[in-house]
């Protein structure tokens, strides 16, 4: 077995699991993370996409222990009790959720994206958004959300507002 | 006014509670956070949802990682079931071993074909067997079950289960399944499950008087649909005989009557309950490991939950047909058509599934949305040792589409009429009558196409 701690979502969490558990498994099944999603287990569809240390990590290819003493986000870490994040208040007004299933992951690969990249072009956000495979929504809707969630994040920067 | 003040005025009329009411637990609990605004359509008015941009009610908690699909739920004591797939194309199964998965601790069971009460299943012909048993028509067929207590020991279970096969000759192509010698994917049936025939006109003394005479061969291949989320399902079989599924299926009382069927059970005993679907296209219209996950919980006394890998995706759930689209078409000098024959083969795959509906639609749809007065379609489904083929996104509509227009492209090309020109002259307009006889009504093909062509500068963007 492997104890691991990490900090998830800015909360001190310790498990002890088979040395085999991926990260995707860990937050999924011992912390009930339920958001971050299982779409083929091979890190192809980006449906397991986690913020690891600042980084877009697909979940289901680093293990657990490898996770001990970082830092993750998970898609239950963006929203406060009465705010939502501009990014899901963005992907929701351009209905760029139609399914969702692999929502959770392109909102958190876009805002890594956003983190580093303020003011991104069209073609920055299909890259940041390159390993996270949808197949109902479509992609232009999402950019747009991106566009449009970059335009609102910048002025509440620009408002000094956190 | 907007959503919102709609949403206050409502709740400015609702009386504030008194007396005793007010000690009572509201039906519906306010909600803490994520509140969501939606528009309240007034009665007798036209729906506001016209002319407006609407956004999703559930769109909210997808976003917010709190949709609960299938694979996100979990009951007490839930077992994890996996099942072993053939990796044969055509078999007879000689034994089946399962000794090695029921010693090794944490198994809980184990299910073969054997055991199911009617193990065949499917939309029109019930030609598909819930587990593979004494012959194995396609390479994904599953052949044995196991349900543990984790993933990981289901996986590592089905290594130990042993299955003994006889080869048997498979057939692959569906031109070569077509012909009399070829191998029977389902003896004594033959390849050919269904057929349908459009006939309209003289055909061929039509050709014969064409100016030219067009031929052309078109084929398109086969397409999973690829939804995120798996298949996946939880079937509960409690103690008094009564079993629930929660299961990503868009047909849940399609999939209630297969569950019975299979299960022997009366329908009243069955719950089926269709959760938050996770992409479907067609993909998710049918049962796939329900009966089996069922048949685990009675055997076990407890939930169990299945997830399809993405391999399972591919190699044991229904595809897009493949189908292979023969043309000749007879013109005259100025490119109107006089006569047309088609004929399609559609490939099948081992089982029926959503073919019979796939066929008529590509049959009916293949001549083109064009006036032909003499017409000859002739389609058949054959069956070959491959992943099954079902419904997907426009019922073999597509293919046929592919077909048609790559056909006006190459008769165009040859005429040296212009594309637009050539459709024009032969698309339908009001009151046109279909292959099969229905008088068709507010037909805007041509309008469309021109509107198009403006739009898009045809004309201009010409070399």
């Amino acid at each position: 077995m492997t104890h691991v701690a990490l900090r998830v979502n800015g909360e001190m969490r310790e498990a002890t699991v088979p040395p085999e558990t991926t990260l995707l498994q860990l937050l999924r099944v011992h912390l009930n993370l339920t958001g971050t999603k299982l779409g083929c287990d091979v890190g192809d569809c980006g449906a397991c996409t986690v913020i690891v240390d600042g980084m877009a990590v697909n979940a289901c290819l680093m293990l657990a222990g490898q996770a001990d003493g970082r830092e993750v986000v998970t898609i239950e870490g963006l929203a406060t009790r009465d705010r939502l994040h501009p990014l899901q208040k963005a992907f929701e007004d351009h209905a760029a959720l139609q399914c969702g299933f692999c929502g959770p992951g392109a909102i958190l690969a876009a805002k890594v994206l956003l983190d580093e990249n303020p003011d991104p072009s069209v073609a920055e956000i299909r890259d940041a958004l390159a390993g996270n495979l949808c197949r109902c929504t479509g992609y232009t809707k999402m950019i747009d959300a991106v566009r449009e969630a970059a335009r609102e994040l910048r002025e509440q920067g620009g408002k000094g507002a956190a | 006014m907007s959503g919102k003040q709609k949403v206050q005025e409502r709740e400015k009329t609702i009386a504030p509670p008194v007396g005793v009411e007010m000690l009572r637990v509201p039906a519906v609990v306010r909600p803490a956070a994520y509140p969501i605004e939606t528009l309240v359509p007034e009665a007798r008015q036209q729906t506001p949802a016209v002319g407006q941009r609407a956004s999703r009610v559930d769109g909210r908690l997808h976003g917010l990682g709190q949709t609960r699909y299938i694979d996100d739920l979990a009951f007490p004591g839930m077992l994890h079931a996996r099942i072993k797939r053939a990796g044969i194309a055509a078999a007879r199964i000689v034994r089946i071993d399962t000794h090695g998965a029921e010693a090794m601790p944490g198994v809980m069971a184990v299910l073969t074909g054997a055991e199911i009460p009617v193990n065949s299943f499917g939309p029109s012909l019930q030609d598909q067997p819930v587990l593979a048993h004494e012959r194995v028509f396609h390479a994904g067929d599953g052949v044995a079950a196991v349900a543990a207590v984790t993933e990981q020991i289901a996986v590592e279970a089905l290594e130990k289960i042993v299955v003994e096969y006889e080869p048997l000759p498979a057939v692959f192509d569906p031109l070569e399944a077509l012909k009399e010698d070829s191998p029977k994917v389902h003896p004594p049936h033959g390849n050919v499950y269904t057929t349908k025939v459009i006939a309209k006109g003289d055909v061929e003394a039509a050709l014969a008087a064409s100016h030219r005479v067009f031929e052309g061969r078109f084929r398109t291949q086969m397409v999973e649909h690829v939804s995120l989320e798996p298949h996946a399902a939880i079937a509960d079989w409690d103690a008094n005989g009564r079993v629930t599924i929660w299961s990503t299926l868009g047909r849940i009382t399609l999939a209630r009557g297969d569950v019975a069927r299979t299960l022997k059970l009366a329908m009243n005993r069955i719950r089926m309950v269709g959760t938050i679907v996770g992409g479907n296209f067609g993909g998710k219209n049918e049962i796939t490991q329900e009966p089996v996950l069922a048949l685990l919980s009675r055997k076990t006394g407890r939930p169990v939950k299945g997830v399809y890998t993405r391999g399972e995706e591919f190699t044991s759930t229904t595809t897009r047909h493949p189908i292979i689209m023969d043309y000749k078409t007879g013109v005259t000098r100025e490119g109107k058509i006089l006569a047309r024959k088609v004929r399609l083969v559609l490939d099948g795959g081992a089982y029926c599934s959503w073919s019979e509906t796939t066929l008529g639609k590509a049959a009916i749809l293949s001549p083109g949305p064009y006036n032909i007065e003499n017409l000859r379609v002739e389609a058949y489904v054959v069956y070959t040792n491959k992943t099954m083929t079902g419904a997907m996104r426009g019922f073999g509509a597509p293919q046929v589409c592919f077909a048609y227009e790559s056909h006006m492209d190459d008769i165009a090309a040859a005429l040296k009429i212009d594309p637009l020109e050539i459709r024009l002259l032969n698309a339908f307009g009001e009151g046109s009558v279909s292959p099969t006889g229905q008088v068709l009504q507010s037909v805007v093909v041509k309008e469309s196409l021109l509107q198009a062509a403006e739009r898009f500068g045809w004309r201009e963007g010409r070399p």
